[in-house]
């Protein structure tokens, strides 16, 4: 409005021909694109020539080199190879415990944080180490934490009486030692996030449910769930992306065949596996189409539901 | 009086299960330091654990310092990281603006293909990419590293929401003056722009930092090798033995960031927190 308003005082008083405003006119216009130019130079180049590339390559057999145009037989072999489903399955079966167990557990632990008068800050900071430090460093450590017979998780749960766990030693509890990793690396994030938006509820609502005498306990249930929907649906979203997208922690804990027994094998070390251990370009890259149209439709779908909640 | 007992308790109690589970969150870390100063942890692992070790000494450490290639490591990431920063902030800086400020055909379109980047995922562009640097032979070197980094779109969506925020009348009356779009931008808006420059260079420092797939693909070259890569070779050769040495090089690959970040936690802590309440 104000800028509008300015134009029109403005204009009478600069007394140049119609024309030549216009020219200089398309001439700021250009100057705005070229501040676009180094990103839209990145863009076409790492962005949108790869995402061709590739989809061409998915058509080919190839080694890098040598190549030879064989239609859709290499998204046949991907669909139907055992180990492809294998690494959907794992991937899923991580990331859906992942994010059940972390985001609720960081919500109250956020909450936890938010209501204790003293040490605000102490525990936020505490509670985020985790996640500073890099995954790969972090799986280093699990490697050990988690040593069925010196490791300190089993050592703690033997003290307690809980029964232990083979861990990574075993493809039937590998997948719960990743997930667990996953869970103490991820935590601190979810509290920062919900930490932030727990503060941005207004709190004159507390104030009213305070009168009406409401209990703490029944704030935090009516007025702090229902108003943190649109975190729960940020972190649903990108705690998926990342969760189909895992790599790092299970190439340290596995290896690139996510051993033991390609139990802990997600999608994106099958694609590192075929693309850079055995340089099957064309397989590879079906399967990195077949992973990015998994991406995008649980991404479509995680925001219709995340819709049908706010 | 009963009620505001029972308030205290309940604070007294809400204190004490933050205080165990921030323990238990921290206790790797702890056991990591223990372990590193045990030499004999390399022939078996000490326990059951204790927080002291029987016969400490800096052997493992001295072991990591003298191989020398975590060092080298460290000197490769801390250049990779730095220029990849730089070229990041400076290209989010320019789009950002542009976006926010300017007025041009086609601005909702392509700012439209920016957020669609933020949906596309390193894998697909693994193999093409590789090829594209291996065709002007640039693998083995930090180019691909450091190149891509010129587009981020959280970043510039991040600077464009900042510079939204900034009134549009510094920038008439520059006009007026007779300042060009570019004199405008280095002389009157990228000097307002330090608070969002430091969260783009923390965002952007632990994306670079931690990045593990693409040099993985790209540096076979183990002298070249960043941090996360080395720690990642490392681990896979020597697999749960030598306890002692893996620990002590955890300890001095995760320690500087961790001290980094308890100087910087305010700050990064906002800059999360605004990546996270600004994404929604």
């Amino acid at each position: 409005m104000a800028k509008d308003h300015l134009k029109v005082i403005a204009q009478p008083d600069q007394q140049v021909p119609v024309g030549s405003h216009k020219q200089r006119k398309r001439k700021v216009q250009v100057t705005w694109y070229l501040f676009l130019i180094p990103s839209f130079l990145g863009i076409l180049l790492f962005l949108v020539y790869p995402i061709f590339e590739s989809f061409r390559l998915s058509f080919y057999q190839s080694n890098g080199t040598i190549e030879k145009f064989i239609g859709l037989q290499n998204f046949q072999t991907v669909l139907t190879s055992q180990p492809f489903w294998n690494s959907v399955w794992n991937t899923f079966y991580i990331g859906i415990f992942q994010i059940a167990i972390a985001v609720p557990l960081g919500f109250i632990f956020a909450s936890l944080i938010n209501s204790t008068p003293k040490g605000k800050n102490f525990f936020k900071v505490i509670y985020f180490l985790p996640n500073v430090t890099s995954i790969v460093a972090a799986a280093m450590i699990f490697a050990f934490v988690l040593h069925p017979e010196m490791g300190i998780v089993n050592y703690a749960l033997e003290a307690v009486g809980l029964p232990t766990s083979k861990w990574l030693s075993d493809p039937s509890s590998s997948k719960w030692a990743v997930i667990l990793l996953a869970v103490w690396h991820w935590i601190g994030f979810i509290i920062i996030i919900c930490l932030a938006n727990l503060q941005a509820i207004s709190p004159e609502m507390y104030e009213a449910a305070k009168i009406d005498g409401a209990s703490g306990f029944q704030q935090w249930l009516f007025i702090t769930i229902p108003n943190m929907g649109g975190t729960f649906a940020f972190l649903l979203i990108t705690g998926w992306i990342g969760a189909l997208q895992r790599f790092n922690e299970v190439y340290v804990l596995g290896g690139p065949s996510g051993s033991p027994a390609r139990s802990i094998q997600t999608m994106g070390a099958f694609i590192y596996e075929r693309g850079f251990t055995g340089f099957e370009f064309g397989i590879a890259s079906a399967a990195t189409y077949i992973m990015f149209m998994i991406i995008l439709v649980f991404t479509f779908i995680n925001l219709k539901v995340s819709k049908m909640k706010l | 009086m009963s009620y505001k007992k029972a308030e205290k308790i309940g604070m007294y109690l809400k204190f004490f299960i933050l205080l165990v589970f921030g323990i238990l969150l921290m206790a790797p870390f702890v056991w990591m330091v223990s372990v590193g100063f045990d030499r004999s942890a390399n022939i078996a692992m000490p326990f059951p654990p204790r927080l002291f070790p029987d016969d400490a000494s800096g052997f493992n450490f001295t072991i990591v310092f003298e191989n020398g290639r975590l060092i080298q490591s460290y000197l490769n990431s801390a250049f990779v990281t730095v220029t990849s920063v730089m070229l990041a902030v400076s290209s989010a800086l320019l789009a950002g603006y542009a976006f926010s400020k300017g007025k041009f055909k086609g601005k909702r379109l392509l700012f439209v293909i920016v957020l669609c980047t933020l949906m596309i995922p390193m894998e697909p562009r693994l193999i093409p990419l590789y090829k594209l640097f291996n065709s002007v032979d640039l693998l083995n070197t930090f180019w691909p590293l450091i190149l891509p980094s010129i587009i981020n779109g959280m970043l510039i969506f991040l600077c464009k929401q900042f510079f939204d925020q900034l009134p549009d009348t510094i920038r008439e009356a520059a006009q007026i003056d007779g300042a060009g779009e570019f004199k405008i931008f280095f002389q009157v808006y990228a000097p307002l722009a330090g608070p969002i420059a430091a969260t783009m260079v923390i965002l952007s420092f632990i994306g670079s930092w931690n990045d593990f797939l693409w040099p993985l693909v790209v540096l076979s070259n183990q002298e070249l090798h960043t941090v996360p890569l080395y720690l990642a070779s490392f681990s896979l050769e020597n697999g749960t033995s030598l306890g002692g040495l893996t620990m002590a090089l955890a300890t001095v690959s995760v320690l500087p960031i961790i001290v980094l970040y308890l100087f910087l936690q305010r700050y990064i802590i906002q800059s999360i927190a605004l990546s996270g309440v600004k994404g929604e």
